[in-house]
């Protein structure tokens, strides 16, 4: 029997690396690829304190099927996103929007 | 045919490298895994876990840390697959499939395509902002306050329940319909901003003709 | 009509205004009809009040049938009954002495500025804003509490203001206008203090319960005094008493019917009227009381110098006004409420036929100045037959109005103040006197001094003279009023100092002391003569009595210096401090309050701003920073 203890660390562990690679990198690909890193870590969350601490165990398990639903369509209209900064600015590096300086 | 649309260089020198990265780390945990569990150590399941910690660490890392995009893109694909491998732990296939379905299939491959429609020659080789340091420090914090607070807490568990397919579609439908159908409505409004952010301008056109 | 139903009477006035002053363009002679039949039926209306106050009048008492204080309705009511205005209305012996005076008066400046004020521009707006002074000037006069008084008593301030700058394009016109406006606001200042005084210590801004109380002790006498000083200072403004008396003689470039109405007969004599009415109140507070005496007796005294060389003919009859209303004061200051409302009664009669003759005058020749006068009585017979009438009613000769009050006064003084108080104004009596020959003198007599306008003048049209004669009779048989007999007569037994007296005093009997009267008339003779002796012909002896104290003479012409004193203050001290007060809001509130913080701000934007970088991944750190630093504080609260 795994312990609980286990999957959050490692849910901790996704998330905080995903935090690190938004925080860290310039390209806007590599940051939408290290949300999913975020977002699967929140979906273990869900999922493990569904089958362990839920007597149901199913509403947890809903959670992270919408949560990767949603990254679904986040990750669709962020990639537009990106082909549109690339077609406006020749690049997909976030420095590049910085429009909105002082 | 082929020749058309040759598969870029770089993706067999991924396919190598990537096979040797996975024998030679992979490997040997694995092989320590196994012979604790022929010594009775460890149980099935916690091998399954730890064979896909592993993967997904190193597939975590390696989608943040490779300074190349499509490394890290394929690196993402192994965490992910990681990561369906612990919802199959947490006994619920339904949410395994789903991961492999729509992450390896539909997220990473958008992610490739737009990787491979911003190409662009003349960006900077360092892939990494100047906030780095800075980065990782809070995101040390971050990570050590997450398992802190994982190992801190007393968790009361309980046994792990398998939900099967019929269960899970029924409940589904039945007690979520509403969300359902939003995530839905959802889903389709995303499809029609994408579509309208990345087709062209339909004004520039005009506004040349009208300079 | 009763007296209940008093509130008609500024009603009436106050619809002319409005149809006037907003329609007059579109009736036929821009609507002076409608004024003068709307005071007729004023006047019409107060002669039924009048029947209806004698009709409550027995046994030298005032039994009123209705109440003589009328509670139409609650104007205000704040917090249930904590602050409750109400609009009441009181009628008693003072206001039935006042309002005959003002309507009457009223009309007839009405009738008279028909033909003074023809072919003026703003004709319709002239008459509208006299209708609004008469409605003010009655809604003060039946005023039963202090807060609608302090508006009625508002009302007529600007209306003065409005009408002494009539002639606004004319500079001077519009500087008195400031000036009279400005001076009666610092007494205003004092007025309303006053009564927010007398509210705070009772609750109530009723004068009759205000009266009561005081009289129950209500008030602390140092309490009570001060109170009363703000309250005379609104009466020292309103009524051009020293030290705020400067107003009043610049207040005559205003038309002259305006000054005959009001800086004569009515306006000015609101002080008079506030004082008594609140007199009982004074009684209890003898300190305050004795304010109101000296400071009635310095104007009485310093006026009548000043009109004695005053060469404007209408400032001589302000300077005469002036210390006509400081008389009244005496009289008030020894608390002879009767006499000072007597020679209220009268004054108004002969002073606004002064200034009406005096307007004759200035609309037959166009010359104010009296240097340019003289002679007139054979051009304008009817206008100086009338002039001189009111001059023996201001000198206080027999039989003339003036000769019965101001021995009133003088009686009184004798009975109840200082003597020497009564020696100096006897001595103003006679200086009233002398002042009052002069003018006659220098303007209808002797040769003319200025051919040309000479040679044009002519007699008023008839309808200025009619006014003059009604005015002339009444200022003559006025003073009647007093006699026992003639009381009788109109029903008010005892007559007029059996009228008005206050309530819980003794009536004052009238009677002709033959030693005092004799005393009195050969006093305003022997003024009448050294009028003469100076003045007749061409005024030699005058001219020699200047050359020989010309220090003196240049004194009383610049009026004691008070106007060059006060424009030494406002310089000095008011624009000092202003300076002052100007530096600390540009430095301390503007510069570095007002813009230091703006600065401040300008200065940390300019710095801040670069934290703006537009970068998503700097906005996303401070975003992680942010929610790390929320987790941590509820982990470590929890």
């Amino acid at each position: 029997m795994i312990p609980l203890e286990n999957f959050l660390i490692l849910s901790g562990f996704l998330f905080a690396v995903g935090l690190y690679g938004v925080l860290a990198r310039r390209s806007a690909i590599l940051i939408l690829m290290s949300v999913e890193l975020m977002l699967a870590g929140v979906a273990i969350n869900f999922a493990a304190f569904a089958a362990y601490l839920d007597a149901d165990g199913f509403s947890g398990l809903i959670f992270a099927l919408f949560v990767i639903t949603v990254a679904a369509a986040e990750v669709g209209l962020a990639l537009g996103i990106v082909l549109r900064l690339f077609r406006e600015r020749r690049t997909s590096y976030v420095d590049a929007a910085n429009t909105l300086k002082w | 045919m082929f020749e058309r649309l040759p598969v870029p260089a770089q993706f067999d020198r991924l396919i190598v490298a990537g096979g040797i990265v996975t024998g030679v780390i992979l490997g040997p945990v694995f092989l320590v895994l196994l012979s604790l569990l022929l010594v009775g150590r460890i149980s099935a399941p916690e091998l399954v876990f730890w064979l896909g910690f592993t993967v997904i660490v190193i597939g975590a890392l390696g989608t943040v840390l490779l300074p190349n995009i499509v490394h890290a893109a394929f690196a993402l694909i192994a965490a992910l697959l990681g990561v369906a491998a612990m919802y199959l732990l947490l006994a619920s296939e339904f949410l395994a499939l789903v991961q492999v379905l729509v992450y390896g299939g539909g997220v990473v491959l958008l992610i490739i395509f737009a990787l491979m429609m911003t190409n662009a020659q003349d960006d900077p080789i360092v892939t990494d902002g100047s906030q780095k340091p800075f980065a990782f420090i809070v995101t040390l914090l971050f990570g050590a306050v997450l398992v802190a607070a994982a190992i801190n807490i007393q968790w009361g568990a309980e046994s792990v329940s398998l939900i099967t397919f019929r269960d899970f579609g029924a409940r589904l439908f039945h007690d979520f319909m509403v969300p359902v159908i939003i995530v839905g409505v959802l889903l389709d409004i995303a499809l029609s901003g994408a579509i309208v952010n990345a087709r062209p301008n339909i004004d520039e056109h005009s506004e040349e003709t009208a300079q | 009509m009763g007296m209940e139903h008093v509130w008609i009477l500024p009603a009436i006035p106050m619809a002319v205004f409005v149809l006037l002053g907003l329609f007059n363009g579109y009736i036929p002679r821009r609507g002076d009809f409608i004024a003068v039949l709307g005071m007729s039926l004023v006047v019409l209306l107060v002669g039924l009040v009048l029947l209806d106050f004698q009709g409550s009048f027995s046994d030298h008492e005032f039994h009123p049938a209705v109440g003589a204080n009328t509670y139409a309705f609650d104007w205000l009511n704040i917090g249930n009954g904590f602050f409750v205005i109400e609009f009441s209305t009181y009628v008693d012996a003072i206001t039935m002495v006042m309002l005959p005076v003002v309507s009457f008066v009223a009309l007839m400046v009405l009738v008279y500025s028909i033909g003074y004020m023809h072919g003026e521009n703003r004709y319709g707006w002239y008459f509208a804003t006299l209708s609004f002074f008469v409605a003010a000037m009655l809604l003060l006069v039946i005023s039963g509490n202090l807060l609608q008084l302090y508006l009625a008593w508002e009302g007529v301030g600007l209306a003065s203001y409005l009408l002494i700058g009539f002639y606004w394009e004319r500079q001077s016109a519009a500087e008195a206008a400031k000036k009279a406006f400005i001076t009666t606001r610092v007494g205003d200042v004092g007025l309303l203090i006053g009564i927010i005084l007398l509210w705070k210590a009772t609750g109530t801004f009723d004068i009759q319960e205000l009266i009561s109380a005081a009289q129950a002790g209500a008030f602390s006498e140092t309490y009570l005094t001060i109170s009363l000083i703000f309250l005379f200072l609104g009466a020292v403004g309103k009524s051009a008493q020293f030290p705020l008396h400067v107003w009043l003689p610049d207040a005559m470039e205003g038309p002259t019917p305006v000054s005959a109405l009001i800086h004569a007969a009515t306006m000015v004599v609101a002080g008079v009227y506030l004082i008594a009415r609140m007199l009982p109140m004074y009684e209890l507070a003898p300190i305050a009381q004795d304010v109101v005496l000296y400071t009635g007796l310095i104007t009485a005294l310093m006026a009548a110098t000043m009109g004695l060389v005053a060469s404007d003919i209408k400032r001589v009859l302000a300077f005469s006004t002036v210390s006509q209303l400081g008389f009244m004061f005496v009289a008030l200051g020894v608390g002879a409420v009767t006499a000072a409302m007597f020679h209220l009664f009268t004054h108004a009669f002969f002073k606004s036929l002064l200034f009406l003759g005096s307007g004759s005058v200035i609309h037959a020749t166009e010359q104010q100045e009296v240097e340019g006068l003289g002679g007139l009585r054979k051009k304008m017979p009817i206008t100086a037959a009338t002039f001189i009438i009111g001059s023996l009613a201001l000198a206080g000769i027999p039989i003339f109005a003036g000769f019965f009050s101001k021995d009133e006064i003088l009686h009184a003084l004798m009975d109840s103040g200082p003597s020497w108080a009564y020696m100096v104004l006897a001595g103003t009596a006679l200086l009233t006197a002398i002042y009052s020959t002069r003018l006659v003198l220098l303007t209808f007599f002797g040769e003319t001094r200025n051919t040309e306008s000479y040679s044009h003048a002519h007699e008023s049209p008839r309808i200025m003279t009619v006014p003059l004669c009604i005015l002339a009779v009444l200022a003559t048989v006025s003073g009647f009023f007093a006699i026992d007999q003639v009381g009788k007569l109109l029903g008010f037994e005892g007559g007029i100092g059996y009228l008005v007296y206050p309530v819980g005093g003794h009536p004052h009997e009238f009677k002709l002391y033959v030693l005092f009267a004799t005393v009195a008339t050969i006093t305003a003779l022997v003024g009448l003569l050294i009028g003469w002796i100076y003045w007749h012909g061409n005024a030699q002896r005058a001219n020699a009595a200047k050359e020989w104290a010309p220090e003196l003479h240049q004194l009383l012409v610049r009026r004691y210096y008070m106007d060059e004193l006060y424009q030494g203050i406002i310089n000095r001290v008011i624009l000092g401090a202003a300076a002052v007060v100007a530096w600390f809001d540009k430095r301390v509130v503007n510069e570095t309050g007002v813009d230091g913080g703006a600065q401040l701000i300008n200065f940390l934007g300019w710095r801040l701003k670069f934290t703006q970088t537009g970068r998503i991944p700097n906005y996303v750190l401070a975003m992680a920073v942010g929610v790390l630093a929320v987790i941590i504080v509820a982990v470590s609260n929890s």
